[in-house]
Parts: structure tokens; C-alpha cells; sequence
């Protein structure tokens, strides 16, 4: 699912902590986004844009940042909606809706662990690929 | 390019797979989420029903709650409806009304038994709210209209008592949304026609009434929170057209000669005739 990969050049110690940041800025921003999942999204988002001249190392890892925050955002956000009707108009929960919110929990939290890891070893200058969105960053993002 | 979307797959596999295996489990059970839930309608329930209690008088009549008592028994006997799970109570009101409340309670004014011109259009009333309660309408409307979280505060003690009267209020006298009335219309005829109940006065006293509303406004509250009666009315009577039934009588002519006499003279609430 995730694995250490070379990169065309080696960063510079400034690219690492940027990079690293990234990740960070979207863990950040989970505490504080709870329980409103796009939160996560801005976050990373608005880092994106402030560093969206950098370096293709930190660009690569914002990107890939932003990319992994926005599935999380459209699971996140139908389990939010789903939890308001519930509050507000159905009032019953359902064996669906638990099996949901645990999917989505398992999945968040696969996720968080998988931020930290790589927040740690990009700080340390290694280059880490997700499953699927490492090879859509590597499309997206030019050198 | 082909990698990037096998990959997608897999990750939609997985979600979807990790979904579907959770789904299996009955957790609902296994947290103990619906008796919770029922503890709390039955406490709502009980509440509310103690209210309307003290407000107004509980007719006792043998005759009239009997009577009752054997149209809903019929209703829920063909229905395969628990009938230890409805509390049939008749209050003594001028008001033409009906209702339901949580954990099965049906009230019905005498207002309303005065109003209907043959058991039938009565049997129909309480068919329609009797689907409510089996459609689970009044905790979706309670939980749409005051929200989870106060239902349950009222249920633990630290609800006021201007929320409960609000709630009481929302249940007797207002209108559950047009897609849930006409269910509640739908089922009722279907409930009726199990029953071998003729089905067509439901509809006849929806639309006589709907004729009314505008002339006798406070008195009619159960149509007045049902809106478009007229319209009802006309889809009730031709989906009942559709339905097969042996009608057959729902109380002996005497029987419901006798509780419109009853009613015209004024019940003693609290007597108890044989």
C-alpha cells in the first residue's frame, strides 16, 4: 500500500520540512475539523497554493497530501450527512448506517497512520508512494 | 494509465467489500440501539399520554370503548399487527380529532366519533392512524420537528415542561408531511380491505369534511392538520375501488345508534355501564 520509492534527485533540507509539513498540516487540521470533514480539505489545500512554486519534491507530496484528503472528504462527508439526517429527520439508526461510520473510521485511520509514516520519512528525505495516488501525482504533477 | 485505474478499483473493492462484510453484522442488537430506543418512545409515550390525561376527561363507557376496542382488534387481528402494542384511549372533546402518539398510543375525541356518520368512516380514521403508528411516522415527525436530542433529554428528566407541551402539541394538532399522509391514506385502505372493511366511507368522510373545513375551523382540527382532504378523499375512494373485499358490517346498526345517542347526550367520562 505505501512504499519508499527513489526520487529523481536528492531534496535539500528546506524541501523536507516542507514536504513533511504537508502531511502534517492535514492531521492538524483532522483534530480540528472533527467533526466537519472538509476542514482536512482547505487545509491542505491553501498549503497547496502557498507552495505551489516550490520545488518538485514538495509540490510531489502536496499533492499527493490534497489527492489522499479529497476521497477521504466525499466518504467522510456522506457519513456526516448521513449522521444529520439521522439527528434531525429519521431518528433510527441502522444496522447500514454502523457498518458505514466503522468503514469510514478503519479507512480514516488507516489513512492517519499512513500520514504520520510518511510525514516522518519524507522529514527524513525518503520518498514515499501511496497505493494509487502516488501514480496519479507522478500524472499530475510535472517536474 | 491502465495501472492508475486498477489501482482505483482495488481501493473501491476494498471500501466496498469492507462495507458489505460489516453490513452483516446485526449491530443494532448487538449494541442494544433499538431497546434504548424503545425505552426512550415508551417513556415519550407514557408522557404525553399522561398529559392529555389531565387535561382532558378519559371516556370509560363500556359501550364506546368496547365498540372500539372490537374495530381495532378486527383492524389489527387481519393485519398481523400486535394489538397489545396499540393503546386505544377515547377522550371526551368537542374537537373533531385523532391522533397518535409514541409507543402506540391512539387517541380518539369524541368530536370526532360524533362527526362520523357510519363505523366504517370511524374504522377508517383509526386504520389511518394506526398506520402511522406501524410506519413509524410519529417518532420521524417528533425527531424532524424537536430534534433526537431533546426527545431524549425529555426523557431523562432535564426536558422543561414548555418542550413536552410543545410536543403535545406538534402531535395533536399539525400536520405529518404529504408523502407520510399519503401512506397513512394508502395503508389504511389497504388495512380496511384485509379486514373486509369497506374502505369507500374513509374516503367520503375525507372529502365531506374537506367541504367543511373552511366553515367550521377550530372544531375540525383533524382535518385542518390534514390538508387537501378533498383531494384525499378522491384518491382514497378510487384506490379502495381497486381493492377486493367482502364487506361486511364493522358494528351492529344498534351498537353505533346507541354511542351517537350516547355521545349526543353527553357520556359521563368516568362511568362504567355494563
Amino acid at each position: 500500500m505505501i512504499a519508499v520509492r527513489p526520487f529523481p534527485y536528492k531534496p535539500g533540507e528546506h524541501e523536507k520540512e516542507k514536504a513533511s509539513n504537508s502531511y502534517l498540516m492535514s492531521l492538524i487540521a483532522l483534530i480540528a475539523g472533527l467533526p466537519l470533514p472538509i476542514v482536512n480539505l482547505i487545509a491542505t489545500f491553501f498549503f497547496y497554493l502557498g507552495n505551489r512554486h516550490s520545488t518538485y519534491f514538495v509540490r510531489w507530496h502536496c499533492i499527493q497530501a490534497l489527492l489522499s484528503q479529497a476521497s477521504l472528504l466525499l466518504m467522510n462527508s456522506y457519513g456526516f450527512w448521513w449522521t444529520v439526517s439521522i439527528l434531525f429527520r429519521e431518528g433510527r439508526v441502522t444496522n447500514d448506517y454502523i457498518a458505514y461510520i466503522l468503514t469510514i473510521v478503519l479507512f480514516n485511520a488507516v489513512d492517519f497512520a499512513a500520514t504520520i509514516y510518511t510525514a516522518i520519512q519524507t522529514r527524513k528525505g525518503r520518498h514515499v508512494e501511496w497505493l494509487f495516488y502516488g501514480d496519479l501525482t507522478h500524472l499530475l504533477v510535472k517536474k | 494509465m491502465g495501472r492508475i485505474w486498477l489501482q482505483a478499483l482495488l481501493l473501491v473493492a476494498l471500501f466496498f467489500g469492507m462495507y458489505h462484510t460489516l453490513r452483516q453484522v446485526d449491530w443494532v442488537n448487538l449494541l442494544e440501539i433499538r431497546e434504548t430506543a424503545d425505552k426512550t418512545e415508551k417513556k415519550l409515550g407514557d408522557m404525553l399520554w399522561s398529559m392529555f390525561r389531565k387535561s382532558d376527561r378519559e371516556v370509560k363507557d363500556k359501550l364506546v370503548t368496547h365498540s372500539l376496542d372490537s374495530i381495532l382488534v378486527k383492524l389489527c387481528d387481519y393485519n398481523d399487527i400486535p394489538e397489545e402494542n396499540i393503546r386505544l384511549h377515547v377522550l371526551e372533546k368537542d374537537e373533531v380529532n385523532a391522533f397518535a402518539l409514541p409507543d402506540g398510543h391512539l387517541v380518539i375525541y369524541t368530536g370526532l366519533i360524533a362527526a362520523c356518520e357510519s363505523p366504517e368512516e370511524l374504522a377508517g380514521v383509526m386504520a389511518h392512524e394506526l398506520a402511522h403508528i406501524e410506519l413509524d411516522h410519529v417518532m420521524k415527525k417528533l425527531v424532524k420537528e424537536i430534534g433526537l436530542s431533546v426527545l431524549v433529554s425529555m426523557t431523562t428528566g432535564s426536558g422543561g415542561g414548555e418542550i413536552a407541551k410543545e410536543v403535545a402539541r406538534t402531535l395533536s394538532s399539525s400536520a405529518f408531511d404529504r408523502q407520510q399522509e399519503k401512506e397513512a391514506d394508502i395503508a389504511a385502505v389497504d388495512y380496511m380491505a384485509a379486514a373486509d372493511i369497506d374502505p369507500e366511507p374513509f374516503g367520503e368522510f375525507l372529502y365531506r369534511l374537506g367541504g367543511k373545513s373552511s366553515r367550521m375551523g377550530e372544531y375540525l382540527s383533524w382535518i385542518s392538520t390534514h390538508p387537501d382532504s378533498r383531494e384525499r378523499g378522491e384518491y382514497v375512494i378510487s384506490y379502495a375501488e381497486e381493492k377486493t373485499y367482502e364487506a361486511g358490517p364493522v358494528l351492529g346498526i344498534g351498537t353505533w345508534s346507541r354511542i351517537r345517542e350516547q355521545l349526543t347526550a353527553g357520556i359521563p367520562a368516568s362511568r362504567s355501564s355494563q
